[in-house]
This record gives structure tokens, C-alpha cells and sequence, in this order.
């Protein structure tokens, strides 16, 4: 199989990889912060603070996003993920699949 | 018995990435690992590896790093509240990394953090601390942008603030444009229509006109051109383009007589001013003499005489 790489498309393919990861590592911070915030152990004034930082480092993902044109290829390569993700915890839980697909398999 | 179907168990059809990762921090993840790596089953590398990722919740929930987290945001806490210098019930509106330009006997940038809040705009450096600049909100007459060329060669935006003792401070930002905005925001928002007002009457001049001063340099005497300002709040201005503030600085209070007599300037023989004060006399060379002496004489009626009567009560003591 030929891959054909040029300058171009492999920054825009590097970069949607590095945005999508830090995508959902900044997902993952999100969801924390909620937590850390109904844990009720942060002042007034550390809230505001996260809410605040939290708040600009999504815009500058946004900003990030639109200014290289990789919105979409973005959300692509996360539904290609979450499709990876969602196969494997499939087949983890049910490992009836496994034997449906040895079955197959064999066939 | 078809109906308890709708009790079973589900899960959402779709898991994803996030989702994942969301239940892996929730629950927290403990690894464990002894590995050796062998060659000819002689083993040469031995890795034991002991690891614990979790949403730091989960892990004060173990009272894992709990004493860790405290002092992090402690520290933190010190570091704003007791370094910077607020005021009580001071607020901060804005923070950025920025300098300002020291005209004292540095005469270079010194960088700190910007601070704008509700009562006055400063600049703050934190190690070692030191208040750098401080203006508060009623000193400020207007701020604007100005452009120059930095030491690398490419032209900076500074933002130029101007206080109503005539002075101005340049203060860079990486973003002036931002600070310009919120500057201008609490300009218009402190004195309310009514001291918006006074500021426009203030700032503009009686009398704004090209004018010769006669600068003494050591052993010489030069005259330099520039623009010659009069102003009933601030006084009497005069600067070169080439400076960076007035070279010319009277207040209204500080200027104790005018008078007028004969000179050669660079304009050729005419008629110059002598503005007089506690201690010096500043020779002014604009274009029409006789006016400019009778606006100053006008906008400092009350200096004058007051200095000259203290002068005849010392002399009565005597």
C-alpha cells in the first residue's frame, strides 16, 4: 500500500492528533474540576480561579480549531476513537462476542 | 414474563473516549508491575513499577497525597494575597504580564505584572517585590497607544498613560490593545458624567503653539524647538518631539511673574517671554509673546501675589 505524505497534509494530520488528545485530556480535567468543586474543599476564590483558567484554555482550543481549518477532521478522528474504544470494552464484557466471532472465524 | 426485560441491566450502547477516561480517574487505577527482561534467559533488566492514577478527589478519598494538596494551595494563596500590595477591599480586575518604562535613573523597561483593579493600575514585581508604578484611577487623564521600535528592531505597541500633573508612563503588554480597552472602560467609569466633563475641559489647552525654549546646557545656552502648552489645570508645558517627557513643567502655582524683553532666537530678533518662578527663569520663545504672557498672567492671577506677600512678611520678621 502507498502512503503519500506531503508537508501539508502531515501537519494538519500531526496536529489533529495532538488537539484531539489534548481535547480529551481537557475533557477529563473538566469532569475532575466538577468533582473537586461537589467535594466542597475549595474556597470561593480557588473556584473562581479554576472556572476561570478552565474556561480560557477552552477558548483557545476553539480559537486553535478554527484558525488551522480542523474542526472536522478533529471530531472525525474522536468518533474514530470512541468507535476503537467502544469495541474493545464490547469485547471485554462480553466475551460471548468472542466465541461468536471464533465461530465466525472459522467458517 | 416478558415484562422484566425492561429491568435488566443496560449499558449505553455507546462507550467513548472521555467515558473511559472519566471511569478510570473516578475509580482510579492501581498498577503493580515486576518485570524482568531477559536474554538467553539470563536476565539482564529489572523493572518494578508501582503506579496510581486517579482524579485527585478519588485520591484524597484514599488519603493518598492529601497533605500534598494542601500545601500547594496554600502556597498559592500566600503568593496572591500577602505579595501583592492591595489595598483592603481592593479588587482585582485584571492581571498581565507586562512592564513599564522606569524615566528615574534606571531609564530602561522594568518588567512585573500589570494590575488593574477598581481603585488604581499598577505594575508589581514579584521577586524580589517591589511596586514598580502606581497611578490611581483620578490621576489618569487619558491613555492611549504608541507605537515604537524596540531593541530588536520591530515596533512594539506600548500603552502611553498620561496623568493630570502632565507626566506620562509607557507601560508594554504583550496584549495593549486589551489593556487599552479596560484602562478606557474605568476612565469613563470614575468620575460619571459630571467629572467626564471636567477632565475634557481640563485637557483642553487655553493655548497650544510652536515655540523656542532656551535650554542651558553646561557653559552654553541652546535653543531648542518644540510645542509650548497652557493649560489652567496643569500649567505651562514645553516639549521637543525628541523628548520623552516636557522638558517644561510649571504648574500654575509654581510660576510667580511673566515678563517679556528682547532676544535673538533662532526665529531672528523678536520678542521672548521670561517666566518666572521660586528659584529660576524659563526663557519661552513662541510665536506671539505679548498674548501667551497675558494668557499665563490670566490663568495665574492668585500665584503671583501670594508669593510676593510671604516675601514681605519674611521681610517684616526681620
Amino acid at each position: 500500500m502507498a502512503l503519500t505524505v506531503d508537508e501539508k497534509s502531515l501537519k494538519h494530520g500531526v496536529l489533529t492528533l495532538v488537539v484531539t488528545l489534548v481535547e480529551i485530556i481537557q475533557e477529563a480535567l473538566e469532569t475532575q474540576a466538577v468533582r473537586r468543586l461537589e467535594g466542597g474543599d475549595l474556597t470561593e476564590e480557588e473556584q473562581n480561579r479554576l472556572g476561570e483558567a478552565l474556561m480560557e484554555l477552552d477558548e483557545a482550543m476553539e480559537e486553535i480549531k478554527a484558525e488551522h481549518g480542523i474542526t472536522q477532521s478533529v471530531q472525525d478522528l474522536r468518533s474514530g476513537l470512541d468507535d476503537v474504544v467502544d469495541d474493545v470494552v464490547d469485547k471485554l464484557i462480553n466475551p460471548a462476542r468472542w466465541a461468536d466471532e471464533a465461530e465466525r472465524g472459522t467458517r | 414474563m416478558a415484562e422484566p426485560a425492561s429491568l435488566q441491566p443496560t449499558r449505553d450502547p455507546r462507550v467513548t473516549l472521555p467515558d473511559l477516561v472519566e471511569v478510570l480517574l473516578n475509580k482510579g487505577v492501581y498498577l503493580n508491575l515486576d518485570l524482568i527482561i531477559t536474554v538467553a534467559d539470563i536476565p539482564l533488566i529489572g523493572v518494578n513499577l508501582r503506579a496510581t492514577l486517579a482524579g485527585m478527589e478519588t485520591m484524597l478519598e484514599y488519603g493518598m497525597m492529601r497533605q500534598w494538596d494542601e500545601k500547594t494551595r496554600a502556597s498559592v494563596r500566600r503568593s496572591i494575597a500577602r505579595q501583592v500590595p492591595l489595598l483592603p477591599d481592593e479588587d482585582v480586575v485584571a492581571r498581565m504580564p507586562g512592564g513599564v518604562y522606569a524615566d528615574d535613573f534606571h531609564h530602561s523597561w522594568r518588567p512585573g505584572t500589570v494590575y488593574l483593579t477598581d481603585r488604581r493600575l499598577f505594575v508589581f514585581r514579584r521577586e524580589p517585590a517591589e511596586l514598580l508604578w502606581q497611578a490611581p484611577w483620578e490621576h489618569i487623564r487619558t491613555a492611549g497607544l504608541h507605537s515604537e521600535r524596540a531593541v530588536g528592531g520591530e515596533q512594539r505597541q506600548r500603552l502611553r498613560v498620561e496623568l493630570v500633573d502632565g507626566t506620562y508612563h509607557l507601560l508594554s503588554t504583550a496584549d495593549p490593545e486589551r489593556l487599552l480597552n479596560l484602562v478606557r472602560r474605568h476612565l469613563r467609569g470614575v468620575g460619571g458624567p459630571p467629572g467626564a466633563g471636567a477632565i475634557a475641559a481640563s485637557a483642553a489647552p487655553l493655548r497650544e503653539s510652536h515655540a523656542w525654549y532656551q535650554e542651558r546646557r553646561a557653559g552654553s545656552a541652546v535653543w531648542r524647538g518644540g510645542t509650548a502648552r497652557l493649560d489652567r489645570r496643569t500649567g505651562l508645558t514645553w516639549r521637543s518631539p525628541l523628548d520623552g517627557r516636557p522638558a517644561v513643567n510649571l504648574t500654575p502655582r509654581d510660576i510667580t511673574g511673566v515678563e517679556l524683553r528682547p532676544a535673538r532666537t533662532p526665529a531672528g530678533d523678536s520678542v521672548v517671554m521670561a517666566v518666572a518662578t521660586r528659584d529660576d527663569t524659563v526663557l519661552l520663545a513662541p510665536d506671539d509673546a505679548t498674548e501667551w504672557a497675558a494668557l499665563i498672567r490670566e490663568t495665574v492671577p492668585e500665584g503671583a501675589p501670594r508669593h510676593e506677600l510671604t516675601e514681605v512678611q519674611v521681610g517684616a520678621h526681620r
